[in-house]
């Protein structure tokens, strides 16, 4: 096959119709009877499996928290300033453990409330600005300028026992509360910082699913593309 | 190519579908399986992962799965998608309908917890005076109960007590006991409250499903075929005989509507899938009784007290760990005048630590007393039998359909004061044992989840003996339509206390040898 027949031949091979095509380059004796030509199936299984890769690598890619932070944009600035404050408080760094601060769960609760369904996004905003206006009324600042002895002041009697996690009291402030410290434990101890400090500390996981468990994808998703 | 044709149209792949095909198809009898979901590849779907690198740190995805509180970010993918297949309920009766569609169903994921009801179940209105007897009893139904444990190598220890009947075991040899769990017994025992172990069903590899232990006998056999992803919207019936011909359905990826054709129909979709079915395809309703007597049981009330000798990470070897079993030990005699009827069984568990939501409190102040109870703790919870009434029901809810045009259901389930009284006293009794043992209570409640929490729907097509009051008869088998069985829970006409499993496979067991039989006869 000449250089310039065999250029012919790979272009066809990259062209979407190149089987039909190369049959009829191929079928070089002229007086060969003429056969139906088979009606060009576009994307059959078989056409794919001829140009499937054999062996594809899987490369290494990080999650994004090691490399990006949570932009915050849902709270306003004062809820968000109350919202670290809070959760530096519910969840300081403890015991070479970090704290709420030190694994951005403020950043990604801002996420997180910003997707909920709209009464969660309410319970947290009221329950911020209820907080800040506690602190204004009682010691004339902001939430997040108070400090130890008044912030408890504010939170102690609104702390409740409660039996299961999703047991939730039906008074507004106590509610957020309530959530608002289950969500911060969350963040916080299933964290990437919480995971390393506790892998480096030898201790076990003291909550959730030992550091991990088995993730079950979604198992043949309708496809509505 | 011709279609194929079937003897027995199965709708649904669970415990009770797989026991059907198991038993038809060894019986030489030809069946089809329709499952509404995709079967699961264990080895694809599955993966370990550390939670910071789910999409939602753990979270669930806010705003998915509301009612299931078994649900998680780990496991959200095995659970029916409440969008897609919603149903409502009245705004003050919450209803926590907990679905798996996969191929399988439920059977993945069941805590394995396996037990006979006893005659205070079967005959519960001989004793309490409340609804109707079953029309069989624990003699009726304890060869097939044998066949099952035997099949799902069910572990126990053989107690001898009437209300907690022993079974066909795997001889286990339990751990001694450790001295927490003794003082309980000791102190129970006081109170003539036995004391046992848990009966579980090991499975194999792990697994105690129809998909590993029913499902593959059935296939073996060559007379069982199985479709995926499909979707049954309803029975279809012959114009001239009155009986059912086969089923319409729906297929889940591309929605092509399609009907396939049996001589008898076998329902095993799950209680409320079945019950569903039946009611929007408008069949097998003459007593009115569909629907209604939707009872599971309550899971939720609890007491958790701390061992005082283990507190501040003081345990010595020995002091705690393991857990005990407490079978029903009231109402266990007409003599025996509560102010509630029915009973609860109790789990003991030793050696487990505080959660954070116990204590009002935050910070390095709510880890120290976190640190302190740390695998101190004795927790005590119940499975409360609710009463099965008329009034707690399913229908079809006209102005809500699911993702594939179906009508779904409204579901209208409230506890009564029987139940109020029931979870009270175990709360106090749990509590005065942990009391009397010198533990410190540090959590107490009497609350209980919304109804159908405990996974364990059972009724709305209740079996009796007379058709006006009952869906179905002793067989499973419909009194209006002799072509059509529901085995799965639907049929239960009590709950008990008992996780449904064992009743539900030795049903479908015993129901789908008497569809064999009556198929050779030619009576169906």
């Amino acid at each position: 096959m000449s250089i310039k027949r065999r250029r012919f031949v790979q272009s066809l091979l990259l062209t979407p119709a190149a089987p039909v095509a190369l049959a009829a380059v191929q079928a070089t004796p002229a007086a060969a009877p003429q056969q139906p030509q088979p009606v060009p199936q576009p994307n059959t299984p078989a056409r794919q499996l001829s140009r499937q890769p054999q062996s594809v690598p899987r490369l290494p890619v990080i999650h994004p928290d090691v490399a990006a932070k949570t932009d915050q944009h849902f709270f306003s600035t004062e809820q968000f300033a109350a919202l670290q404050k809070l959760g530096n408080v519910l969840m300081p760094p403890i015991k070479g453990n970090p704290g709420a601060l030190d694994t951005g769960a403020p950043e990604f609760l801002d996420f997180l409330v910003s997707v909920s369904p709209a009464d969660r996004q309410k319970l947290y905003q009221n329950g911020l600005d209820r907080l800040n206006a506690l602190a204004k009324k009682q010691f004339h600042a902001p939430f997040a300028e108070l400090n130890a002895t008044q912030l408890d002041s504010i939170l102690r009697p609104l702390l409740v026992v409660r039996y299961w996690p999703e047991d939730f009291p039906s008074d507004p402030l106590k509610n957020f509360l309530a959530q608002a410290h289950q969500d911060f434990r969350t963040a916080t101890t299933n964290s990437r910082e919480w995971a390393e400090a506790t892998a480096k500390s030898g201790h076990r996981f003291t909550r959730g699913f030992n550091g991990q468990g088995m993730y079950w994808a979604p198992i043949d998703p309708i496809s509505e593309g | 190519m011709p279609i194929k044709e079937y003897d027995v149209l199965i709708v649904g792949s669970g415990h009770s579908g797989g026991m059907a095909a198991k038993i038809l198809t060894e019986q030489g009898i030809s069946c089809l399986m329709l499952n509404a979901g995709p079967e699961a590849d264990y080895e694809k779907d599955r993966s370990l992962k550390a939670a910071h690198e789910l999409p939602y740190r753990g979270f669930n995805k806010p705003g998915r799965l509301p009612h299931v509180f078994q649900a998680n970010e780990f496991n959200a993918n095995q659970w029916v998608d409440e969008k897609e297949v919603p149903y409502t309920t009245p705004e003050d009766a919450p209803y926590n309908w907990v679905r798996v569609r996969l191929l399988g169903g439920r059977s993945l994921f069941w805590a394995r917890q396996s037990f006979r009801l006893s005659d205070l179940e079967f005959k519960a209105a001989d004793i309490d005076g409340s609804g109707e007897n079953w029309p069989i009893s624990l003699s009726d139904m304890a060869p097939f109960y044998s066949r099952v444990e035997e099949i799902f190598r069910v572990s126990g220890r053989k107690e001898g007590l009437p209300q907690f009947p022993d079974g066909n075991f795997i001889e286990t040899n339990y751990p001694p006991d450790s001295e927490s769990l003794k003082r309980f017994t000791e102190l129970a025992n006081k109170r003539s409250i036995p004391v046992s172990k848990n009966r579980s069903a090991l499975g194999k590899d792990g697994l105690a499903s129809s998909i590993n232990l029913l499902l593959p006998d059935a296939l073996a056999t060559g007379k069982l075929d199985i479709v995926q992803n499909a979707i049954v919207r309803e029975i279809s019936v012959d114009k001239d005989t009155g009986l059912a011909n086969g089923a319409h359905f729906i297929d889940r990826h591309s929605r092509r509507e399609m009907h396939v054709k049996a001589r008898v129909v076998v329902l095993a979709a799950g209680t409320l899938e079945s019950t569903r079915l039946l009611l929007n395809s408008k069949i097998c309703n003459s007593s009115g009784v569909m629907g209604h007597y939707l009872v599971d049981q309550m899971y939720g009330v609890s007491v958790v007290a701390s061992v005082p000798e283990a507190q501040d990470g003081k345990t010595k070897s020995g002091l705690m760990g393991g857990s005990s079993f407490i079978p029903r030990f009231r109402n266990l005699t007409k003599d025996d005048k509560r102010n509630f009827i029915k009973g609860y069984c109790m789990t003991i568990s030793s050696g487990g630590s505080a959660s954070p939501n116990f204590f009002p409190s935050y910070g390095e102040e709510l880890q120290t007393k976190l640190d302190r109870y740390a695998n101190s703790c004795v927790s005590g919870g119940i499975f409360g039998e609710r009463v099965a009434l008329y009034s707690n029901h399913v229908r079809i809810d006209k102005n809500v359909v699911d993702k594939w045009g179906i009508p779904v259901l409204h579901i209208e389930a409230r506890d009564t004061q029987n139940e109020v009284n029931l979870r009270k006293d175990a709360a106090d009794t749990i509590e005065e044992i942990f009391h009397e043992a010198g533990w410190e209570v540090i959590c107490k409640t009497d609350q209980v989840n919304p109804p159908g929490y405990s996974i364990h729907e059972v009724g709305t097509c209740r079996m009796g003996d007379d058709p006006k009051k009952s869906v179905l008869n002793k067989w499973c088998q419909s009194h209006d339509m002799k072509n059509l069985f529901v085995v799965d829970g639907a049929s239960f006409v009590t709950c008990g206390w008992q996780n449904p499993t064992m009743t539900i496979l030795s049903l479908s067991m015993r129901a789908s040898e008497y569809l064999a039989e009556q198929m050779k006869q030619r009576n169906v």
